[in-house]
């Protein structure tokens, strides 16, 4: 049985593949599309937003639906960190990566989105906030996490690259590693104080909405409801990730730490339902459940997607790899579809307006989580990230001496460390 | 204008005695189908050569013109054409059998012309009644040959086929009947309800609608529509506002501030000055007088002052702007509606969407398929290592 | 699965701790949100005190306008601002409130056509605005003296939270250019200090029939209840719209017709930030976040140094470089 004990890089791959080419591509037209709309704008032309839906789909797709996919770093990583589960340590790695992935580009994407981004700068001045904004809480938030513990919590792969593929630089590499488990838990604990301020900020912005988001979603428990979303669709993304790599690069995958992240996400998701139902009975909007029309049917969506996920996977069906698959597929679905209600498909301006992006506004959108995918194709191919067995080390560590003749991947006493 | 003797010959035969070219009758026509396009049978969808047609075949209807409490502006309306032949033209299209200021007779012939005028013609002849009738003290306040003009009124009305009450006064009191009213002077429908009445009213109306009324009852026999204060719809259905030549100067709020300002002479919308245009019904705006463009209060300068309507002419004063409670016009649609609708929905957008969301359901599909023919469950193993590391 | 009796508690730990944390915040909070609501309103600089006996507004009685729009023209003029004639390129008759068009005639009509009303739509100037609550960097201010909420294109990101926070749906951004702002109406505050002579807003001076009137908060209110009282049962429940709604608004109303049938929203009467004192709350001082860093580091540094110890074991087992 596998059992994961390290993070081991995927080899024998090409990174320049024929994908990574396409890939290339299409984010280059998209970010041409991007540079065009900085010029002409965000009207028509560009996007699909007016002054009754202001936030359209960059805002809240890429920032606030994605970055709830990429919350693995916090969610997991309390699990392993705080909680002492130490059954996902060897995952740890995906989980960072994927939030690092979906909150630089979704920051990337807010840039985009903002229409006077010169004035950002006020950020770095205290003094300048408005602090009962939850947007300058997000801002402040997502912007320090991004560029500090986030960043921090990315490196070890990178230092391990340095040491292993540039030996001048070993010294200066090594030297940062040492510098970093001394201060560790003081950067995870940030790394995941941070993530839940700003998921729950997340929350709290569309509370100022009011009216016009749907009483089935409008509540002042937003907040957290919103970032306990965040913390299943985090492990919803690292299951995901996982099956896709044992799918693509035939990875063995570990049981139990499959099981114990499934486990996770069913219980996460149980009481996040459950505190959902009380909410909605406590602000005695039950019966409009059933009789909202559109809204009561894109919430039974909702629940029947994550709840019935999280059933399928309590179950003995939910042992097999694709029941596992298509699960979390639709429970991260549903979860996404649950952050992206309050700000959109929830979200009713006066009259008869709607909102439906523009073709420019789709192929920037996709194209910003295009960088992430390639960043993510690019780093499991030259880091360690993706988790495996100490045999599969040696075996990749065999096959990489011999196409780098000179690299040391094993035979590391402690002192050397 | 004693019994004419001609009176049974057709509206062309007398036309034509009295020596008018069909070219004269023809322009008359044309007015006539200008005055009242719709709501009109004679008139609606009929070109004037048609109109004449009609007209020239009936009988020219006999009519018996009472004066109560007047100023004969409604008779001065009818001849203050700018052409002194239209006035003649006019006369000429009925039989006036009766009318104290164009008749020669006076004293008692006068008395006899109206006695032989509603005998001859009983139960056939059109009255119509200018002036309000008062009723105060037994109608003392106005007598006609020594007869209160209530009695009058009874007696002449009573044999006749229809009324027409032109003017003001007669359709509601008018000037007579402004407040304290000394004389309780009332409208002829205040005092006859057993006829067929039509209220022409207007200080003057436009002489034009009488005849469309007068001719209608003479080619038809019958009355125009008529709304519930029995005025034809054809010349009072609309307000004044609705189809006024200033009221684009209203919409883009330009207003005449004070009489002879600049904004007076340029001829902006006289609202501040008090115009009552919005709640006066009547087709001054298009019909103007004396066959004159823009010969008509509002075209002069001056403000509407509400002469059809009861509750506004001789009632409020003349410079108060008019309460927008009161406002009956219908507004057009060329306001912003209260809820917004923007939005696009593009058809290449949606292909999009539908290509994205089509490619990804097709591969997380392939993707579960895979996994699923390697038959792979995480139970065993879990099973056999159940604490794990 | 099989699963031992303690491994079950501790999952269900896992799983109800959040609730029951939510649980206690949530019934802790709502004592100390209402002294926290009134501290809010102090200590953030933006929040300008303005004397609500001097804040200055206006008074739309829709029984009295005749839809004339001399007020959209004014205001296009005051404010030097284009019309906008994009309907027909021709007309001005801007569907909405939009970046041309910060002042807005509408009309109501009633489904079978018999009633009507007009409704002017700008900036209500709220006394504890939403859209100032959300602005970031303090994009949009509230006047000291006059209170009237204006904006700041050197604090604006662009962001168009505003649009969002604002019940009555107001602030339009300029969605064409690539140096957008964001446009409502100021109560002509820059016109009127570029101009010493013009000594009200646009829409005030010309309106023919003082449909719309302008001056400080108490005095029109005072005007309001005076025509409630001389003419009772004229008036919608004989309410002066903006007195309490939204937490009170220096731009009052009055109407015949339902207030949420010529485009008033039911807003309720708390202000719009209220809707944050919980957040607030969990935020005040830091003392939250602080409190859980704390643990979190405590707790993570243990379990990190037990890690450490057997990642070196491991290291000396395999001769594989310790992974961090």
């Amino acid at each position: 049985m596998t059992r994961w004990e390290r993070s081991v890089p995927v080899y024998g791959i090409p990174v320049l593949t024929r994908g990574f080419w396409g890939l290339c591509l299409f984010i280059a037209f998209g970010l041409v599309l991007t540079g065009y709309r900085e010029v002409v704008g965000l009207g028509a032309s560009v996007s699909g937003m007016s002054d009754p839906y202001a936030w359209g789909l960059w805002k809240t797709f890429n920032v606030m639906v994605l970055t709830g996919l990429g919350s693995g770093g916090f969610a997991v990583g309390i699990a392993a960190w705080v909680f002492n589960n130490k059954k996902l340590h060897s995952v740890m790695r995906v989980a960072l990566l994927t939030s690092a992935l979906a909150y630089w580009t979704g920051l990337a994407m807010l840039g985009v989105d903002v229409g006077r981004p010169w004035n950002f700068y006020w950020v770095i001045m205290p003094w300048q906030w408005n602090v009962s904004s939850p947007l300058l809480e997000i801002a402040v938030c997502m912007s320090l996490y991004a560029s500090v513990p986030l960043l921090l919590e990315n490196l070890p792969p990178i230092f391990e690259y340095i040491i292993y593929e540039f030996p001048k630089w070993r010294g200066v590499a090594e030297t940062c590693e040492k510098l970093m488990a001394k201060v560790y838990p003081f950067i995870i604990g940030l790394a995941y104080i941070l993530p839940m301020m700003h998921q729950s900020s997340l929350g709290a912005l569309m509370v100022l909405g009011g009216k016009r988001v749907n009483v089935l979603w409008q509540t002042p428990c937003l907040p957290i409801i919103y970032v306990w979303a965040a913390a299943f669709l985090g492990y919803n993304c690292v299951t995901l990730c996982l099956l896709l790599a044992k799918l693509a690069w035939k990875r063995d995958l570990d049981p139990v730490v499959m099981a114990e992240l499934n486990k996770i996400t069913v219980y996460l998701i149980y009481a996040w339902t459950a505190f959902r139902f009380l909410d909605i009975l406590v602000r005695g909007q039950i019966l409009h459940v059933f009789t909202d029309g559109y809204f009561s049917f894109l919430f039974w969506v909702e629940t029947a997607l994550i709840l019935g996920s999280a059933y399928v996977l309590s179950t003995e069906k939910g042992k097999k790899l694709s029941t596992m698959f298509n699960a979390n597929l639709l429970c991260a679905v549903g979860g996404m579809i649950y952050r992206f209600s309050p700000t959109t498909l929830a979200f009713s301006a006066k009259g008869s307006s709607f909102y439906f992006p523009a073709m420019a506004e789709i192929i920037v959108c996709v194209t910003f989580i295009a960088i992430a995918v390639l960043g993510y194709l690019v780093a499991v191919k030259l880091l360690a990230i993706l988790p495996g067995t100490n045999a599969d080390w040696n075996k990749m560590a065999k096959y990489e001496e011999k196409v780098k003749p000179g690299i040391q991947l094993t035979g590391y006493a402690p002192a050397d460390h | 204008m004693a019994k004419d003797a001609n009176a049974q010959d057709t509206i062309a035969q007398s036309l034509k005695n009295a020596g008018y070219s069909r070219r004269d009758f023809l322009q008359l026509c044309t007015t006539l189908v200008a005055t009242a396009p719709m709501g009109l049978a004679l008139t609606e969808k009929a070109t004037p050569a048609e109109v004449a047609k009609a007209v020239g075949k009936a009988k020219k209807p006999s009519v018996v013109w009472l004066h109560f409490q007047d100023c004969t502006g409604c008779s001065e309306t009818l001849l203050r054409t700018s052409k002194p032949d239209v006035a003649d033209l006019i006369i000429n299209l009925i039989s006036l059998d009766y009318h104290e200021t164009l008749m020669v007779a006076c004293g008692q012939q006068a008395e006899d012309a109206l006695n032989s005028a509603v005998k001859d013609n009983e139960g056939k002849f059109v009255l119509v009644v200018e002036g309000s009738i008062p009723r105060k003290d037994q109608g003392i306040y106005m007598k006609l040959g020594g007869k209160p003009a209530v009695d009058v009124l009874k007696e002449v009305g009573s044999k006749a086929a229809a009324i027409i009450a032109i003017g003001s006064c007669a359709s509601w009191g008018g000037v007579p009947s402004a407040d304290p009213n000394p004389t309780d002077a009332v409208g002829v429908d205040s005092i006859i309800t057993n006829k067929p009445i039509v209220n022409i009213p207007g200080c003057p109306p436009n002489p034009y609608t009488l005849l469309g009324v007068v001719l209608e009852f003479a080619v038809f026999g019958k009355l125009p529509a008529c709304d519930d204060l029995k005025r034809p719809k054809f010349a009072y259905d609309r307000v004044i506002h609705d189809h006024c030549p200033r009221r684009a100067h209203f919409d883009a709020g330009r207003f005449a501030e004070t009489f002879g300002s600049p904004s007076h002479r340029e001829g902006w919308c006289l609202f501040k000055l008090g115009c009552k245009g919005p709640v006066t019904h009547a087709g001054c705006s298009t019909r103007h007088f004396n066959e004159i463009p823009d010969c008509w209060p509002i075209g002069n300068g001056s403000p509407c002052f509400g002469c059809t309507e009861k509750s506004i002419a001789f009632r409020v004063p003349l410079f108060d702007r008019v309460d927008a409670h009161g406002f009956t016009a219908t507004p057009p649609d060329t306001y912003a509606p209260i809820n917004s609708s923007i939005g696009k929905f593009g058809a290449g957008a949606a292909l999009l969407v539908g290509l994205a969301g089509g490619a990804i359901g097709g591969a997380s599909w392939a993707a579960s398929q895979k996994l699923a023919s390697s038959e792979e469950t995480i139970a065993d193993e879990a099973k056999s290592n159940p604490g794990g590391k | 699965m099989a699963m031992t009796r303690r491994e079950a508690f501790k999952n269900l730990a896992k799983g109800t701790l959040p609730i029951l944390a939510a649980g206690c915040v949530s019934a802790v909070l709502p004592q100390v949100a209402h002294a926290e609501e009134e501290e809010r309103l102090e200590a953030n600089p933006k929040y300008h005190k303005t004397d609500p006996a001097k804040a200055l507004g206006l008074l739309y009685d829709a029984t009295r306008c005749v839809g004339c729009k001399s007020c959209m023209v004014a205001c296009s003029q005051y404010n030097e601002l284009t019309p906008d004639t994009r309907q027909d390129g021709l007309h001005q008759a801007p569907p909405a409130l939009n970046s041309y068009t910060k002042n807005i005639i509408k009309l109501w009509r009633s489904e079978d056509g018999s009633d009507h009303s007009y409704f002017k739509q700008q900036c209500m100037h709220c006394i504890d605005p939403g859209c100032m609550n959300a602005c970031m960097f303090g994009g949009l201010q509230k006047d000291e003296a006059t209170g009237v909420v204006w904006w700041l294109g050197s604090k604006c990101v662009g962001c168009r939270y505003c649009e969002i926070a604002c019940p009555f749906h107001i602030p339009s951004f300029q969605w064409d250019g690539f140096n957008p702002k964001i446009v409502k109406c100021e109560l002509c505050r820059t016109p009127m200090a570029k101009d010493p002579t013009k000594k009200q807003p646009g829409c005030t001076k010309v309106c023919p029939t003082n449909a719309v009137i302008y001056g400080t908060r108490p005095e029109l209110l005072k005007e309001a209840k005076k025509r409630i009282a001389d003419n009772p049962g004229k008036y919608y429940q004989s309410k002066v719209f903006g007195e309490h709604e939204a937490g009170g608004t220096q731009v009052l109303y009055l109407s015949r017709v339902a207030f949420d049938k010529i485009g008033l929203p039911d807003v309720g009467d708390d202000s719009i930030p209220s809707g944050l004192k919980y957040s607030h709350m969990a935020y005040k001082w830091l003392a939250l976040p602080i409190a859980l860093y704390a643990g979190m580091v405590y707790f993570a540094g243990k379990n990190f140094k037990d890690h450490s110890h057997h990642l070196a074991e491991e290291q000396k087992e395999t001769g594989l470089r310790a992974q961090l």
